[in-house]
């Protein structure tokens, strides 16, 4: 889901150049012109954030598929799959000798992921923070952008398994109690991002600039009100109906919400980039966004390709990890082992 | 459950500890009135510096208990009650509070009425910035504390006694609520104290940035109490490498956070250069205090980072101690980078005085006077707790 | 007992490769990697479908060295991208950009994380796979025997290799035995195959993938970027050099400029077509070295082919008709220096005229030289003197 979603972020960039052709020039090469990319612009850092983003996911997620390759290499009675799976699998066979480099490298590449997946967002936070627009500049951005992209990230998450689960019958490998959690991280990131909102109101206030406090009155009262409305009460409003046991346990409540929650981050993105932008400094220059066919086919085109990609990849491999699943089964390990005493 | 099972036995701590607190506490007490008494506004400045310090770990260590309880953490559950001592200094903050309340108007421009009179920006400002509304926010924010507070540790408490399972979900309810209340609470605590220091500057992440050296410096004290009180036998005997391994995690998470805050709100303002917010990060790179901005890079990210990045360095006690007492120092310069530099705003220049070493050797001693007092008092492990048993058995694979 | 002996084995005569045995439960596995290791076999190993804890101990394996190869080439990249950008944005292509420093250190920071991160994670897989694990390796014996699919699935196995120096084939198979395994079999070398580059299918995909690739990128560089939108920013509305126009009658993109149309630092001559300058023409130049210089070089360069490279008129147009003057003539000397330069201006006779090949200030320096040229052939004793003088200078120094 991570790679297949870089995958239609990285799309935006190149369409954003005008240029799509000459999307190679994001990329610092030694060239004819003598040129360099900028690197103090965070569009650069986008280029870079984006693409290490989509090489270690996509690396992430083939150390994890190659036990599993092996073991379809090994199940299947295809000749052309086995040949593909062999191919894919670069000839593992379970050594123990290679599962213990395999474990270490797998975990170094969670602890490197981990910050890596806080910095993306964060860089794309940064497109915005380090301008001088009012509603843009702000200090909160990178935790809030990252609270939100975890928020609407588990969100998705959850959309996608309430699906899975059922198409696939694995209710008892993902099960309630797995949706209950992440429930929970969405009630919190929830009012993570709820916090950031209510700081950006306050200080926006406080800091005396007019400029800064009319964005935000404007935000929540101008003629883009009912985008903000809707940011706030599908981000911060109804996840608070996490707070009940029983909604968090409830596949058709905890659908609808995620739903919501997802449509409410796109408000958010909407919020920030229109409704700052349609009044800024030149009041000559105010006006009302409209979006074209064009802007809705390309948003459309992107749920489109996403899907497309998710479906492909559960008709064609393995969903859940299937050596990781065996790793955590009742009595799959040894029964006398402990942590090591001083 | 047998007090055998645990590997706790409960022993008294020696009393040279209560004595090296008190020493401590005097000291700072005395040396700290007179440095009242000679520089009465360097000192409210020092005393503020110490004060937040101080919130910062008690609230952080109050912090600490209700991540555990939100996130149902078992292995942190052995050494879940140093923290809950760390936080009984939470009750007192009000008291600490009362000569910075008695001294506002030389800490901060806003208190005088005839400057914000004149200034648009600060008059804008005034609803929230006036004497009595930042009163009333301190009596308040310090008593919501203290009310949490004392519900914690009293369930956490009666449950050494009774064992009873529902005093935990009450517990998990509690910090359900306490958690939010908080995010908000401890934002506008460090609003209030630190940044109004400077009332024309503001930033959005300021409270996030606070918090996270509050954390940083709750979770450095408390790993420091662990490996102290188990090498000593203080704690239970079951507590592995594992334990010390999560503690050093958390520690390594936590310093990157911070770094990872503080570059935010460092960097987005000098990307932007306005001059309504660069100013003050300017002041913090002009008449020596370059040289304490440049330290605070190396000795509260670079170094510690490096130092704990390792597996090894994690599980190791000495590294640990060592460690930790490094991050409480450096979480102390911080403090000290984000008020002073308002007290030589006319273009003093940073100079030392001997003012500043006096409060935070007094917050110290107090806070281990305090732990002494509790530890007399209650387990130093909860042993009632239900979570007790699978945190002793704790292990990483 | 699932694979005895095959005819086929014993046909071929292919070497062992090793005996291997299968168990059903973990605490088997663990027990089995103990006791092989305790009897001191080397060339081992187990094969799990998952990582059993605790085997990588039980078998004697030596820490992964896995992490020294990600913080090695992840702080090197850290290093190579600082430099990188110092090198491209302050030296090789500075340039001011949002009034910031060359070298942006907060602006470099995001990029050099990135950077680390990248690196240090192919570095771990790259180092995972190929230098770790030495896959891939699609040929090992072990592979598409009843033992690996058991040993994907769901069953602990564990083999030594014939190459172990303590191998004894019956002494192996009593061990397995008494551990309790109750599928113990050989396993094989598989037959040995041709070069593997010669091998017919790995010759056609290579000779597919050329064509693929030949053919794609042909398509794309020819085709592809021709077609609309890739062709928009080739076909532009301006007019290039030698383009027709849709626009002018006569489809001639270059139009002649209007009638007395002054090009960019030329100054028209009052003088053009008349015999001689109606008024003096002053040199404006003083005969300095540099434009002696100049005079010279643009001499040889316009005059020297036909009039000769000291103005002897004995360039290899000599004997033409009719014939390069000689500028050494009484004629030429009499010429006044206003008179020399309309010569060149409008030209004479059959010599066109040098306006357009020349400067106003090359025209006059091209004077300076000629001056100096007919002087040198008509030299006086006091010239000579001074030229004596300049050379027991030279000689002197």
């Amino acid at each position: 889901m991570t790679i297949f979603a870089v995958m239609c972020a990285g799309i935006f960039p190149i369409i954003h150049t005008g240029r799509p052709w000459l999307a190679g020039y994001l990329v610092p090469y030694p060239n004819q012109h003598g040129l360099w990319v900028n690197f103090i612009s965070p569009l650069v850092w986008d280029v870079f954030a984006v693409s290490t983003y989509f090489t270690i996911s996509l690396l992430f997620w083939y150390v994890g598929l190659i036990p599993d390759f092996a073991t379809l290499r090994d199940r299947t009675v295809s000749k052309v799959k086995k040949t593909i799976y062999s191919i894919f699998s670069l000839g593992w066979r379970h050594s123990n000798r290679h599962w213990q480099h395999y474990e270490k490298a797998y975990m170094i590449l969670a602890g490197l992921s981990t910050p890596l997946v806080l910095s993306v967002h964060t860089i794309v936070s940064f497109d915005f923070a380090t301008s001088i627009l009012p509603g843009w500049h702000t200090t909160i951005f990178p935790p809030y952008f990252v609270a939100g992209a975890i928020f609407s990230g588990f969100a998705m998450v959850v959309t996608v398994l309430v699906f899975v689960r059922k198409v696939f019958d694995m209710e008892q490998i993902i099960t309630i109690d797995h949706l209950e959690k992440m429930n929970k991280i969405l009630l919190a990131t929830g009012m993570m991002v709820g916090y950031a909102y209510a700081m950006e109101f306050f200080i926006a206030w406080y800091s005396g600039v007019h400029f800064e406090f009319f964005v935000f009155v404007n935000r929540a009262f101008g003629p883009y009100a009912w985008a903000y409305w809707i940011m706030v009460s599908c981000n911060v409003l109804f996840p608070q109906l996490f707070w009940f046991r029983k909604i968090r346990r409830s596949i058709p409540a905890m659908f609808v919400i995620v739903i919501l929650v997802n449509v409410g981050m796109w408000f958010e993105r909407f919020v920030i980039i229109v409704s700052s932008l349609h009044r800024d400094f030149l009041p000559s220059s105010w006006g009302y966004f409209t979006p074209t066919l064009v802007d809705l086919g390309i948003l459309l085109g992107s749920f489109g390709l996403f899907f497309t990609l998710v479906i492909l990849f559960s008709r064609t491999l393995p969903v859940v990890s299937m050596s990781e699943v065996k790793a955590v089964a009742p009595n799959a390990q040894p029964t006398h082992h402990g942590g090591h005493l001083e | 459950m047998s007090r055998n099972n645990t590997g706790y036995i409960r022993k008294e701590l020696p009393g040279s500890v209560a004595r090296i607190g008190y020493l401590l506490f005097a000291a700072g007490l005395i040396l700290g009135i007179i440095g009242y008494l000679i520089e009465p506004v360097r000192a409210s400045y020092s005393y503020l510096t110490a004060f937040m310090f101080l919130v910062s770990i008690g609230v952080g260590s109050l912090f600490l208990v209700a991540l555990e309880y939100i996130t149902g953490a078992e292995w942190s559950t052995p050494f879940r009650r140093l923290s809950e001592f760390v936080a009984s200094s939470v009750p007192l903050f009000i008291i600490f509070a009362i000569p910075l309340l008695l001294s506002m108007h030389s800490l901060f421009h806003w208190t005088h009425t005839e400057v914000v009179k004149e200034d648009p920006v600060l008059t804008t400002k005034s609803p929230y910035l006036n004497t009595t509304f930042f009163i009333i926010r301190v009596v308040v924010i310090f008593g919501v504390w203290t009310l949490f507070y004392y519900l914690f540790t009293r369930n956490s408490l009666k449950q050494d006694d009774t064992g009873d399972q529902k005093l935990t979900k009450k517990n998990i309810v509690l910090s359900g609520i306490f958690i939010p209340v908080f995010a908000i609470t401890v934002t506008l605590t460090s609003i209030d104290w630190l940044m109004s220091l400077e009332p024309h500057w503001y930033s959005t992440i300021f409270g996030v940035y606070y918090f996270s050296g509050a954390t940083l410096g709750a979770l450095a004290v408390l790993t420091l109490m662990v490996v102290l009180l188990k090498e000593n036998g203080y704690l239970s005997s079951r507590l592995t490498n594992d334990h010390y391994y999560s503690l050093g995690t958390l520690l390594f998470a936590f310093i990157c956070f911070w770094g990872y805050i503080a570059f935010s709100q460092y960097m987005l303002i000098w990307y932007a250069n306005l001059p309504e917010e660069n100013f003050w990060f300017l002041h913090r790179w002009e008449n020596g205090w370059q040289y304490l901005s440049i330290i605070l890079i190396f000795t509260h990210f670079i170094v510690p980072f490096g130092a704990l990045l390792s597996y090894p360095a994690k599980t190791n006690p000495k590294r640990l101690k060592f460690m930790s007492i490094w991050i409480i120092i450096v979480h102390y310069i911080d403090i000290y980078w984000l008020s002073m530099p308002n007290l030589q705003a006319n273009g003093h220049g940073f100079v030392i005085s001997w003012v500043d070493f006096v409060f935070p050797v007094g917050i110290i001693g107090f806070l281990i006077v305090l732990f002494s007092l509790k530890a007399k008092k209650h387990n130093l492990v909860p042993v009632g707790d239900p979570k007790l048993q699978k945190g002793l058995n704790f292990t990483l694979h | 007992m699932l694979n005895p002996l095959t005819m086929e084995d014993i046909l071929n005569n292919n070497r062992l490769y090793g005996i291997t045995a299968l168990f059903d439960t973990p605490d088997e596995i663990i027990h089995a990697a103990k006791e092989v290791a305790k009897a001191g076999y080397k060339k081992f190993d187990v094969n799990t479908p998952y990582p059993v804890h605790g085997m990588d101990r039980s078998m004697g394996l030596r820490r992964s060295l896995v992490g020294y190869v990600t913080t090695f080439l992840g702080f090197s990249a850290t290093a190579f991208i600082l430099l990188f950008m110092f090198w491209t944005m302050s030296i090789d292509y500075p340039m001011v950009i949002g009034g910031k420093p060359y070298f942006a250190l907060p602006a470099f920071i995001p990029i050099t994380f990135e950077t680390t991160v990248l690196l240090g994670g192919i570095a771990t897989v790259v180092g995972l796979i190929a230098l770790f694990s030495s896959l891939p390796y699609n040929n090992h014996p072990l592979h598409d025997t009843d033992y690996m699919r058991a040993v994907s699935s769901d069953k602990y196995g564990i083999v030594i290799e014939s190459e172990d120096p303590l191998f004894d084939e019956e002494k192996v198979k009593e061990l397995f035995a008494k551990l309790g395994s109750k599928k113990i079999h050989s396993v094989f070398y598989p037959e040995e195959t041709q070069i593997p580059v010669f091998q017919p299918r790995y010759i056609v995909f290579l000779i597919v993938t050329a064509i693929a690739v030949s053919a794609l990128t042909y398509v794309t560089l020819n085709k592809v970027l021709f077609i609309e939108p890739f062709s928009w920013m080739m076909e532009q509305d301006k007019v290039t050099p030698q383009e027709k126009s849709s626009f002018f009658s006569d489809s001639y993109g270059m139009r002649t400029p209007v009638e007395g149309t002054v090009a960019r630092g030329f100054i028209p001559y009052p003088y053009k077509g008349m015999a001689a300058p109606t008024e003096t023409l002053p040199n404006p130049l003083l005969p300095t070295k540099e434009v002696l210089e100049l005079g010279k070089k643009k001499y040889l360069t316009y005059c020297s082919p036909c009039h000769g490279n000291f103005a002897d008129g004995d360039s290899r147009l000599r004997g033409q008709f009719p014939n390069p003057p000689t500028l050494h003539s009484q004629r030429a000397r009499d010429f006044s220096d206003g008179m020399i330069y309309h010569i060149i201006v409008n030209g004479q006779n059959i010599m066109p005229s040098y306006e357009s090949q020349t400067t106003v200030e090359e025209r006059w320096a091209i004077v300076h030289y000629i001056r100096a040229l007919q002087r040198a052939k008509n030299a006086k004793l006091d010239d000579l003197q001074e030229v004596n003088k300049e050379i027991q200078l030279n000689v002197e120094e």
